[in-house]
Order: structure tokens, then sequence, then C-alpha cells
């Protein structure tokens, strides 16, 4: 029965190599990863031989920790995409639930990551290692730790199956992927703001994290005596216990009711609905609005937005020198306001599939350009306080009197971003996935359309900026009052043109964002 | 008798695929009409060209005399659509996909809301009007996705496969709201492969095969003495009894 199920994943894994190029370039893309990973974790783990035990033990049990934290986050995310997670999947086969389990943990044995990380984790026994006892420890400990980090991780996944299931589990595990994205950006941020991250640092970190049961296996080669050895007893119990505990999930899991088909509740009417125009300037906005708050796409479009935004006035904190210049009480309001105008580069690839029910209403180029002026109107009525608040924090840290000219400029340039986009959404769009992935934006085969959009809208705002932002740098900072009405003067003549365009290649453009994913 | 819709000739093709070559399809106005065949017949290739979510190869298509595709401004008003595929906007809520499509039409808002009340009524969603569309189950979907197509009272409406995945309490719901709707005159083109379902509701009948226009008109003529199922089979050229090979298949022993 395990080699049905090994079988069974290799399948899965040899299935995304007859996919589309796309598929394929994603998995060569993790192929190589995997190896990079592997090979890097290796040499991160081994290489410590030469510093000081104390140290090499301290960075093996952050590392062990950090494996163990990837074990039990990652199949969350994965959620879906491996079919051998979901134990619903398998519920309707003749097989007893020991079978059952044995099969899954050998499965998630398979694959890629599972192998670069074990290869990784074989790197500590040389480099943390320095006794015969201790190495002799390691060669038993690391199988124990890589066993525990698959039950730990497929009891996380079991337990939360149901939840995983529904549309609401789904819709928080999405907005949880960009706290994973944002998550690695902190120690960047810690390094730039000139903490110190010394020596004492990482071995009060390990002084904690050596509790972890993977924290303990590294603890216990590099002890390599009988505290040791009964780390690695304890370990192997965590582990069977955790076994244990997955193989009653997993029963319970199996016959429960499957939660997927249990409906939400109600969402609260709108109270501000009657305040925007009537007609399909205010239906669009106010659906536009909408989707920001409900669809996880809207969500963590908006938080990743926010999270430029406050990397970006912190970093000119910490890069004033001496006198500010205008660029630092410029800079970070006009980037806010190019990445927010951003999701106007691809305005229909959020409607996706539904976009017929426009398309189908439609007849004359007024109506799709009051339809692209709904959802340029709704980024801006969230985009616009949030650069004001983005241009008073920035002027606060450098000049009050640049507070002003900031959110002008910030304003201006989404204007600007919405008459490029005006023209990628209707000359280049594609589909949004709703599965939210880091690696890519775009459905299969649609990646190059969804770089070419993104990158054009940006660097051809930025283009169109020059002949306000030159003066502005050079002192004469009352030019700025001009971009509002140079970005949303273009966007009005673009929107004008992009609308006829758009209206002849509506069947075009439907096909497009309507792609599988 | 004055035609609803007429196509000329209506041709698509998807790289070497051609899924309709020349379709004639006809259906006179205030008639409930059926589109039947086979899957991959071209049914579905076939109402997104005349609804304008396709662009055809080659053909004409005229809605009550207005050629679809050069006069978008008078057919697209005249018309009401619901595609393949339940395909909504997922994160609003009933309700407000009826106000929505209310603002788009042009609908005034206290109209539209109106309107949108009695629908729901009528389709028994009243309860679930403020769930999202997400959760709707795929009976809900179709009646909302009617009730949206119906809200501007279009003269033509065209439903792919309206009753496929919907529970008889609901297919009975769609169907009274439907012929009330063709009594008053107005006209609705349905594509199914439920042969029962198109027999008892229509009075008018095409039946595709592999891209063409095989039969087409009033149910009695199409049938001519047999069951539809019976001269649909003929029509399409259905072989077999499907008695050869399987003999390992019932009386099971375990």
């Amino acid at each position: 029965m395990v080699g049905v199920f090994v079988r069974l994943k290799l399948r899965l894994i040899a299935g995304s190599l007859k996919g589309t190029g796309g598929r394929r370039a994603g998995f060569l893309f993790s192929l190589i990863a995997g190896l990079l990973v592997a090979i890097a974790g290796f040499y991160f783990l081994s290489a410590p031989r030469a510093v000081d035990p104390g140290l090499a033990a301290d960075l093996g049990i952050i590392f062990f920790s950090a494996i163990l934290t990837m074990w039990i986050a990652g199949p969350l995310l994965m959620f879906g995409l491996d079919d051998t997670l979901d134990p619903a999947r398998l519920a309707l086969f003749p097989l007893r639930t020991g079978q059952l389990a044995r099969g899954l943990l050998a499965s998630s044995a398979v694959g890629i990551w599972p192998l670069a990380s074990l290869f990784a984790m074989t790197g500590a026994i040389f480099g943390v290692g320095r006794s015969v006892t201790g190495v002799l420890l390691g060669i038993v400990g690391v199988p124990i730790a890589f066993a525990c980090c698959l039950v730990v991780s497929r009891l996380v996944t079991t337990g939360l199956s149901g939840v995983l299931r529904s549309r609401r589990g789904r819709d928080v595990l999405a907005v949880a992927v960009i706290l994973v994205v944002l998550g690695t950006q902190v120690p960047g941020l810690l390094l730039n703001s000139g903490l110190d991250i010394g020596l004492e640092a990482i071995a009060a970190l390990a002084g904690v994290l050596r509790w972890t049961p993977t924290g303990m296996v590294v603890h216990a080669m590099a002890d390599g005596g009988l505290v040791g050895l009964a780390e690695i007893v304890a370990v192997a119990v965590f582990t069977v216990a955790c076994a244990w505990l997955w193989i009653v999930a997993l029963k319970a899991a199996l016959v429960r009711p499957d939660a997927s088909s249990q409906s939400g509740g109600s969402v609260r009417r709108s109270r501000f609905g009657g305040v925007l125009p009537e007609g399909v300037v205010g239906a669009v906005a106010a659906k536009e609005l909408k989707y920001a708050r409900r669809d996880p796409r809207g969500r963590v479009t908006w938080a990743s937005v926010l999270a430029v935004v406050v990397i970006m006035i912190f970093s000119t904190r910490n890069t004033t020198g001496g006198e500010p210049i205008v660029w630092m009480g410029i800079f970070p309001v006009w980037l806010g306001g190019l990445v927010m105008a951003l999701q106007a580069t691809n305005s229909f690839g959020i409607d996706g599939r539904a976009l017929w029910m426009n398309a189908v209403v439609y007849a004359k180029p007024e109506a799709l350009r009051s339809d692209l002026a709904g959802r340029h109107l709704a980024i801006c009525l969230i985009g616009f306080p949030l650069l004001a608040v983005t241009a008073v924090a920035t002027g606060l840290l450098t000049r009050p009197e640049w507070i002003l000219p900031a959110a002008l400029v910030g304003w201006g340039v989404m204007g600007l971003v919405f008459a490029v986009g005006s023209f990628t959404s209707v000359y280049i769009p594609y589909t949004q996935p709703e599965r939210i992935n880091a690696f890519t934006g775009a459905a299969p085969g649609q990646g190059g359309q969804a770089f070419l959009s993104s990158i054009g809208s940006m660097v051809g705002g930025g283009v169109l900026s020059l002949p306000v932002l030159i003066p502005v740098m050079a002192g004469y900072v009352w030019v700025s009052a001009l971009m509002p009405v140079l970005g949303f003067g273009l966007a009005w003549l673009a929107r004008r043109r992009a609308s006829v365009i758009g209206l002849r290649r509506m069947p075009e453009l439907l096909a497009d964002v309507s792609k599988p994913t | 008798m004055t035609e609803a819709v007429r196509t000329r000739g209506l041709v698509k093709a998807f790289g070497q695929q051609v899924a309709v070559a020349g379709v004639d399809l006809v259906v006179p106005a205030g008639s409930f009409a059926g589109l039947v065949g086979p899957n991959g017949a071209g049914k579905t290739t076939t109402l997104s060209m005349i609804t304008g979510l396709l662009r055809p190869d080659g053909g004409l298509v005229e809605i009550h005399g207005a050629d679809a595709w050069a006069d978008p401004v008078r057919v697209k008003a005249s018309i009401g659509v619901l595609p393949e595929g339940l395909r909504l906007f997922e994160r609003l809520s009933g309700r407000e996909l009826l106000a929505y499509n209310a603002e788009l039409r042009g609908i005034p808002r206290a109209e539209g809301e109106k309107r949108a009340a009695e629908l729901l009524a009528v389709m028994d969603l009243t309860e679930s009007q403020d769930k999202l569309v997400v959760d709707y189950s795929t009976g809900m979907r179709k009646k909302i996705g009617l009730a949206a197509a119906l809200l501007h009272n279009p003269a033509v409406l065209f439903l792919d496969e309206p009753f496929e995945g919907v529970d008889p309490v609901s297919a009975n719901t769609l169907a009274e709201v439907l012929r009330r709707y063709t009594a008053s005159g107005s006209t609705v083109v349905f594509s199914s492969h439920v042969m029962d379902l198109v027999e008892r509701l229509c009075d008018w009948v095409s039946v595709m095969s592999r891209g063409q226009i095989v039969a087409q008109g009033p149910t009695d003529e199409v049938k001519s003495g047999r069951t539809l199922n019976e001269a649909f089979l003929e029509l399409v050229g259905a072989g077999g009894s499907g008695e050869e090979g399987l003999t390992w298949l019932g009386s099971s022993s375990g």
C-alpha cells in the first residue's frame, strides 16, 4: 500500500511535467530552487564546523526550528494543490486507517521539498556533531527530526482540513500568504534600522528554540552525552505521540461531514452605496470597493500596497543623514501612488469569467469608458486618503512644508498610471487566478502579459511624471500642483481612446480574462 | 411569421477544430424554443456568437431584424443572456448582483430595487438575498442568473443549459417564470440535452449535430409522431444499443 501512495505522488509530480509550458516552467523552477535550498542548507549547517561549537549549535538550532516552521506553514499554503494532503479525497477507497496513515506519510516524504530539507538537515551532523557520540546521535536524530517534521505537518493539515476546504478558510489562508511574504521582509527591515543582531541575539534566540522538537535534536548532537540521548528519545516519543494524534484526527476527518458545502453568512448591506453616482460609473465603483474588501485578491493587493508604503516611510527616515532633500519627502508618496494605481493595469482581470455580464450590456464606447472610470474612481476612493496619510507621515519625518506637494504628486501619478493602464487593460489583459500564488499573478501561459502590463505601466507612469518631477526636484516645488492636472487629464484622454479599442476587442478580452487557472 | 432570431451561415473554428459549420438558426417571435444536440454539437458556441460574447469567423446574426454584430446598440438592449458555466460576480450578494445589473442597464435605482425584490421573491431567493453568490448552490445560481437576465425585460432571452444541475423545485420555478414570460409575446431560446424537458416546454425545436442544424420547426413537426427523444436519436444518427462488450457488468457477486 505504501508503494501505491509513493507511486501516486510520483505520478502527480510527473503530471506537472506533462502540462503546459507555464506549469513545466513552474516545476523546473521548484526543482532548481529545491536543489539550491538543499545545497545551501547543507553548506550552512556543515560549514560552522570551522567556528566555535556553541555558535555552530545555536545556528543549527535556529535553522532546524525554521525547517519545522516551514513544514507546518508550507502544506497549509499548498492545500488544494497537493491532492495527497486532503484526506477527504481518499475517504471512499477501501483502506484501513493504518494503511492510509502509512501511505500518506510515505507520500509526503516524496517530492522535491522533502528531499531537499532532509539533505540540508544532514549537514548538521558534520557541522554540529563534534564527538563520536554526537555524530552517532546525529545519524539517529536527523531522520527522527525529519519524521517529526512530516508528522507534525500532517497533523496540522489533517486537523484543519475541514476548515481549509470551506470557502472562508481558504479566504483566510489566501490572505495569510501575504503575511508570509511580509514576514520575510522583517529581518531586512531590522537590519536596515540598525538594530544590532549580534552573537548575543543569536544565543538568546537559540536558547528558546532549543526546546522545539527539532531544536532538541541539534542540541543533542552538540551535547553528545546522556542528556543528548535523553533528548533524542524525547523527540522520538513526541513524534510517535503526534503520529497517534494524527491517526485519530485522520479517522475523524474521514467521517466528518464536508464543511465546504456549508454556506457563509449574510453580508452587510452597503450604507454608502447611495452616495455614489447612479449609472455605470457608480455601479462599477461600488462593485470594485466590495471586491477590495471581500475578495482575497483585493485584500492581498491593498495589504501589499500598504506594506510598500510603510516600508517606504520607514526607509526614508533611516536614510536621512543630514539635511533632508526634496526627493526624500516626495519619493515615498510618489511610489505609493504608482503602486496603488498598478491595479488599474489589468482592470478587467478581477472580474474574470464574470465580465460577460458587463459585455452583454455595453453597446457603445461611452459605456466601457464609464466602466473604466468607475474602476479608477474606486482605487482613488481608497488610495487618496491613504496617500494623504503617507504624505503627512513623510512630511513630519522630513519637512512639513512638503506634505501638500507630495500628496499632489502621489495623487497625480495615479492618474498617469491609469492612463497607461487603460491601454494595457484592453490590449494585454490576463486572467488573475482566484488562488493566489507567490510566484505568478497570471494564468499559466500569461506570465508574459502580466509582466509586460505591470512593468510597462510602472515605467510609463514613471516617465510621464518626469516633466513635473524634474522641476520639483530642482526646487520649484509649486510645479507639483500640475501633477494631478497632467495625470487626470491624460487618464481622461486615455479612457476615451481605450474604450473604443476595448469595445472592439471585447470578445478577445473576455477570452483573455477567463482562462482556466 | 416574424423572426426573433435568425442566423445565416454562422461559422466558428478553434484552430483545426470546426465547432460551428454554417448554422442557419430560425426562431419565430413569441416562441419557447429549444436548441438540442449532443455534447460538442456546437450549441454553446452558437449561443455565444448570437449574444455577442464570441466573435464568429463568418455569417450573420439577426435579432428582430437587426444585425447583432453591426448594430449592437439596438440588439444588446433587447436581449437577456444566461451563459453556460454560472459565471457570476462571486463576491456580490444576490441582491447586489441584481442592483449592479440594473444600474449597468440604466434602470433608475428605485425601479431596479422594486424589480429585483419581485424577482427575488418569485425565484424564492428572498431569504438568501444577502448571502454572497460564491456560497450559492447550483440551483440558486441559475435562478439569480435568470433574474439578472430578466431584469431589463428583454424581448429575447438566451439561456445555455438553464436546467442543468437544478433541483426539481427550482426547475419548476424557472419553467413557470419562463412560461409566463413567453405567454406575453417574448421569446426564449434555451439549449438542453434533456429531451423530456424540451418536449414538455417548447413549441419550437432546433436540432444541432456536428456544428449544423439538422432539423428545426414546431415541436410536433420535428417529432412527427415519435417521442422527441426517438426523433432526436434518429436525427443525430446515434447507433448501437450498448449491448456489445461489458459482459462482466451486472449480477455482481462481490
